[in-house]
């Protein structure tokens, strides 16, 4: 049997060979950020055994206020639901990461589920990002903080969406991702979109080497 | 357009995230098996539908996907306050039970 490759879920929109650096063209900037692991984690978080084995295992204390992300050099731990947690890693991390975490929270209470396929992420940014949010969801973007996710609709699907330095990140089902690139494309028409050539953090800037990569 | 405050959130948030999920606190009967036909019926099916205060649940399907409970004003949309179902639990029958 061959090795499973990671596939993007927008890889036939070609965003990679588009993408150009942010400049005053353009009145809103979006691409996707592909190949990052998810991973869910659940278990209670009143359970003091279970938050501080999980915030052992991810090196930063797991965020148990609604609606906060934790963040450090190599994960963002998003809040999700009082028993709830997406886990954003390096996609060559995650399999390590789901090892780490079984290990640590083994006899309490958990599930621990490497989701990196079920998932994609989206920058968007530019000078109208907040103008396009606001055609598509019904959330008041403008009062998210840096710091905070908001689990909220986009169009007829879901999103969980937090700032990152000037823009916004958009984590959506895979499923759905067509649809949600393609609503967001048009709800960004009248402004001008441009394909952005994504500022490298360190969790996109780490190398896929260690998972195989469908070309194209 | 209602605005609830999810409780597990802890933020108001737009109808739009939101589901319907019924009447709440309904007994699920101790010993279903024993019932005749027209108790297990009125289980089911018979709800209080009532004009004026209601009990009800709500689901945050895109946000926390949590269920909680609501006490709103059928005839006037008001709502009185929304909770954990544990916490919706005691008010409910600090108030008697009923609407």
């Amino acid at each position: 049997m061959s090795e499973p490759v990671m596939r993007s879920p927008l890889h036939s929109f070609g965003l990679a060979s588009q993408a150009k650096p942010i400049d005053g063209s353009s009145g809103v900037w979006a691409n996707e950020i592909p190949h990052i692991g998810y991973i869910s984690l659940r278990g209670d978080g009143r359970d003091q055994a279970f938050v501080s084995a999980a915030s052992k295992a991810l090196g930063i204390p797991l965020p148990i206020e609604p609606c906060t992300l934790a963040t450090s050099e190599s994960v963002k731990v998003l809040w999700l639901s009082p028993d709830e947690w997406m886990i954003v890693s390096a996609p060559g991390q995650a399999n390590a990461l789901c090892s780490r975490l079984e290990l640590a929270l083994a006899g309490v209470r958990n599930q621990v589920v490497d989701n990196s396929g079920g998932y994609t992420q989206i920058f968007l940014g530019g000078t109208h990002a907040l103008d396009v949010l606001r055609h598509v969801s019904v959330y008041d973007f403008e009062s998210l903080q840096p710091g905070r996710v908001a689990g909220t609709t986009l169009g007829k699907s879901s999103v969980y969406a937090f700032r990152q330095g000037n823009g916004y990140r958009l984590i959506v089902r895979r499923s759905f991702a067509d649809y949600i690139w393609r609503y967001l494309v048009r709800a960004a028409n009248p402004y001008g979109l441009g394909i952005a050539d994504v500022p490298v953090d360190n969790l996109v800037g780490t190398s896929t080497a260690s998972v195989n990569v469908a070309a194209g | 357009m209602f605005v609830f405050f999810c409780p597990h959130c802890g933020e108001n948030r737009e109808e739009e995230e939101f589901g319907y999920g019924g009447e709440a606190f309904i007994p699920r009967p101790a010993t279903p098996e024993t019932l005749n036909d027209d108790a297990w019926g009125d289980y089911l099916f018979m709800r209080k539908n009532p004009k004026g205060w209601h009990w009800e649940m709500w689901s945050h399907n895109t946000g926390c996907r949590k269920f909680f409970v609501v006490k709103r004003n059928t005839a006037t949309n008001a709502i009185a306050g929304s909770w954990t179902l544990s916490d919706g639990r005691k008010a409910y029958d600090a108030e008697g039970g009923a609407t």
